[in-house]
């Protein structure tokens, strides 16, 4: 039953893709449509007080139930004789139209479920994948991507390691990035990246297809991840000699262990020791709790398409074509055909990332409803 | 002090030096290694200066090869360069400054007097010879203070931050980053060489901290220096990186230190207690009755200056907490002043 409602519910909004139709979430959410009678069902076992911070879920229902009755009433008068009175209803009834879509789009947001991360800073990490110096200088370009769309969201953005080839690309690199909702944009971004173009280096103009990984890791609070500062090994460069005012040295490298897991976490960006060691013990941290997280979200959304976490992180989610100038997410079936714009990591990559978001709300209303029955 | 500062300028003068007096070194280095042609992106430069260094015996010879490379392409460290400078061609004015600057790193300048800047907590701060250059322990004495006033009682923070005295203060290093993180907080910062002083100033300047910072110069072993401190008003916090190495470790020193810092920054005497004692006999005047002071030390110290001050009952001053170093070495003081 319920994967069968899955499908159904991605023929839908695949079917949506194509002729750009308004959100599908609205369309579960008309009269007789599932969602509504599951709306139906909760606002009703509210009177029992059984959720809490739902009143305005309630209410949010009630107008909606209200607005669309006015609305069959109006739609009544089109066909008055009338034609003063005709014209009237016309402007009504677009007027009801227009409060009942931003009606049902306050009740979604309510309903989707909001991850406990949703607010939390992130760690980004690019990895080059298959495809030698031609992967590696993607990932250069996907790093600077991600570094100019911070910028855009004004988000905050520390490159925390930083591991470029001998030409100019990039085999690793991680940033911490922190902002508003930063995490629920970014979340959507971890996957395999695919890139199809000819690289520079290519003489007889062939086309190579290569790879690239990022990783979103989110940023556990002090409160969420408590680390024994025992399990914790700290190297720095100045293990031997006298230390103090007797050495003058300059290596602020620093790696961090974490013990049980073997987990190793280095920096080096910065002049400063402490600062370096700050950085590191971030990385380690959110390494440590998307270890954690992902137990756990493995075991919920089994089920969904847009994968967040381990195994979001080997899926193929996107393609960026550079001879036909195209990107495709493959999660939604959409493409976008300025390659370019989209690399510079502003509006295009915005809206990609926003039908990522609708449709991730989207599943996990049908996943909800499908739930209940 | 003279004769220093003539070595000083022949050496800082390197580059030019080769023109015309017999300033073999600098001549030397400048011939045998100008950078080969074709050898020109960041990358190759800095494997080039490494190979150099070490052949040379340079402690930290990719270190400081990667440092004056990032530095003269305009990034703190190699690695937070952005990739495409790795491997872009240098131009012939960049080479040059790398040239000059690989030059005064041959002659054992410390790195941070060579970029004439260095990172301290989140500060950057302009390092110039021959004041201390602070060592990365120190990053972690500015942390025991900083949780130390965050745990005071509110109402000992009443509205006023805390009155802090640094004695020996250096670049600033110490007095600049408390300030910048305690936000309500006046620094009093003593320094009886003159160059500590003005660079204590320029830093302060530097990073719009001087509305909060008085800088007085002053040797606190000269008699009467008391006088001067006392106007200020009783200080909560007394914080110090005093002079502590033992004078018989002294010879010991690198090259870097021994012919580039002051050593009077250094040298703490024959047990390297001299002017932990001053300031620990001057404290208990200038403290108010629940008053702290915070040292870093050498790792024998601990014991020494446990002993001395229970030889001092009068100082009425209790060594309440001892803090080891990133590297587990006893390296840092609490003490306490206790009522009478």
């Amino acid at each position: 039953m319920r994967s069968g409602f899955l499908r159904s519910a991605r023929r839908l909004w695949a079917r949506r893709a194509i002729s750009r139709m308004p959100p599908p979430s609205e369309e579960l959410l008309a009269r007789g449509g599932p969602l509504r009678a599951f709306l139906e069902r909760r606002v009703g076992s509210e009177a029992g007080g059984l959720d809490a911070g739902s009143p305005q879920l309630a209410a949010a229902a009630r107008l909606l139930n209200e607005k669309e009755r006015e609305l069959r009433d109006t739609e009544s008068l089109l066909h008055d004789e009338n034609e003063d009175l005709k014209k009237l209803a016309e402007s009504e009834i677009a007027l009801c139209q227009k409060e009942i879509a931003e009606l049902k789009h306050r009740i979604i947001s309510l309903l989707v479920p909001s991850e406990d991360m949703d607010g939390s800073d992130l760690i980004l990490e690019v990895t080059a994948g298959v495809g030698g110096q031609e992967a590696m200088l993607f990932t250069s370009e996907m790093f600077d991507m991600y570094q100019q769309y911070a910028a855009f969201k004004r988000w905050h953005f520390e490159t925390l390691e930083y591991f470029p080839s001998e030409l100019g690309g990039l085999r690793h690199a991680s940033a911490s990035i922190g902002g508003p909702e930063a995490y629920r944009h970014m979340k959507f971004e971890g996957g395999v990246h695919r890139v199809q173009r000819v690289p520079k280096t290519e003489r007889q103009g062939r086309i190579h297809t290569s790879t690239m990984t990022v990783a979103i890791l989110p940023q556990p609070t002090e409160i969420k991840l408590v680390i024994n500062p025992k399990d914790l090994r700290i190297d720095t460069k100045r293990a031997s000699g006298a230390g103090g005012q007797h050495v003058n040295t300059t290596d602020s490298a620093v790696r961090i262990v974490h013990l049980p897991t073997g987990i190793i976490s280095e920096c080096q960006q910065e002049r400063s020791q402490l600062k370096n060691r700050e950085l590191a013990m971030k990385k380690l941290r959110a390494r440590l709790y998307s270890m954690r997280l992902e137990e756990e979200t493995a075991k919920r959304y089994s089920a969904r398409k847009i994968q967040v976490g381990t195994k979001g992180r080997s899926e193929k989610i996107r393609t960026y074509n550079f001879p036909q100038n195209r990107v495709t997410d493959h999660r939604i079936n959409k493409s976008l055909h300025d390659l370019e714009s989209f690399m510079q990591g502003d509006c295009l990559l915005d809206d990609l990332i926003q039908s990522l978001k609708d449709y991730s709300d989207y599943e996990s209303l049908v996943e909800m409803i499908s739930r209940k029955d | 002090m003279k004769f220093w500062g003539q070595i000083l300028w022949t050496l800082l003068s390197g580059p030019r030096g080769r023109r015309g007096a017999p300033q073999g070194w600098a001549f030397n280095s400048w011939k045998t290694y100008s950078s080969p042609a074709g050898l020109s992106s960041a990358t190759g430069i800095v494997n080039h200066w490494t190979r150099v260094f070490e052949e040379r015996g340079i402690p930290e010879a990719r270190e400081s090869s990667e440092y004056i490379v990032a530095h003269v392409l305009g990034a703190k460290t190699f690695q937070s360069l952005r990739p495409a400078l790795w491997t872009k061609p240098l131009t012939p004015q960049q080479l040059e400054c790398i040239q000059e600057l690989c030059n005064h790193r041959l002659q054992r300048m410390p790195v941070q007097y060579i970029l004439g800047e260095w990172d301290f907590q989140g500060l950057n701060l302009k390092m110039a010879p021959p004041v201390f250059i602070p060592r990365p322990e120190t990053e972690e004495l500015v942390e025991w203070v900083l949780e130390e006033v965050a745990q005071r009682p509110p109402a000992v923070r009443a509205q006023d931050g805390p009155l802090i005295l640094e004695v020996g203060c250096g670049s600033g290093a110490i007095a600049l980053s408390l300030l910048s993180q305690l936000p309500k907080t006046q620094v009093i910062a003593v320094d009886k060489e003159e160059a500590a002083v003005s660079l204590t100033l320029e830093n302060a300047q530097r990073l719009q901290l001087q509305d909060r910072i008085r800088i007085i110069h002053l040797d606190i072993t000269s008699e009467g220096c008391c006088t001067h401190l006392l106007p200020w008003g009783p200080m909560d916090l007394v914080v110090s990186n005093p002079p502590y190495i033992f004078r018989k470790d002294m010879e010991q020193l690198a090259p870097e230190i021994r012919s580039y810092e002051d050593l009077v920054a250094l040298d703490g005497g024959d047990e390297g207690m001299d002017i932990i004692t001053h300031i620990l006999t001057l404290a208990p005047w200038l403290l108010n009755a629940s008053g702290s002071i915070f040292l870093e030390v050498d790792p024998r110290h601990p014991e020494l200056v446990s002993s001395w001050l229970q030889s001092q009952p009068d100082l009425h001053l209790s060594l309440v907490g001892v803090r080891e170093d990133f590297c587990g070495r006893p390296r840092f003081l609490h003490v306490q002043k206790s009522a009478p």
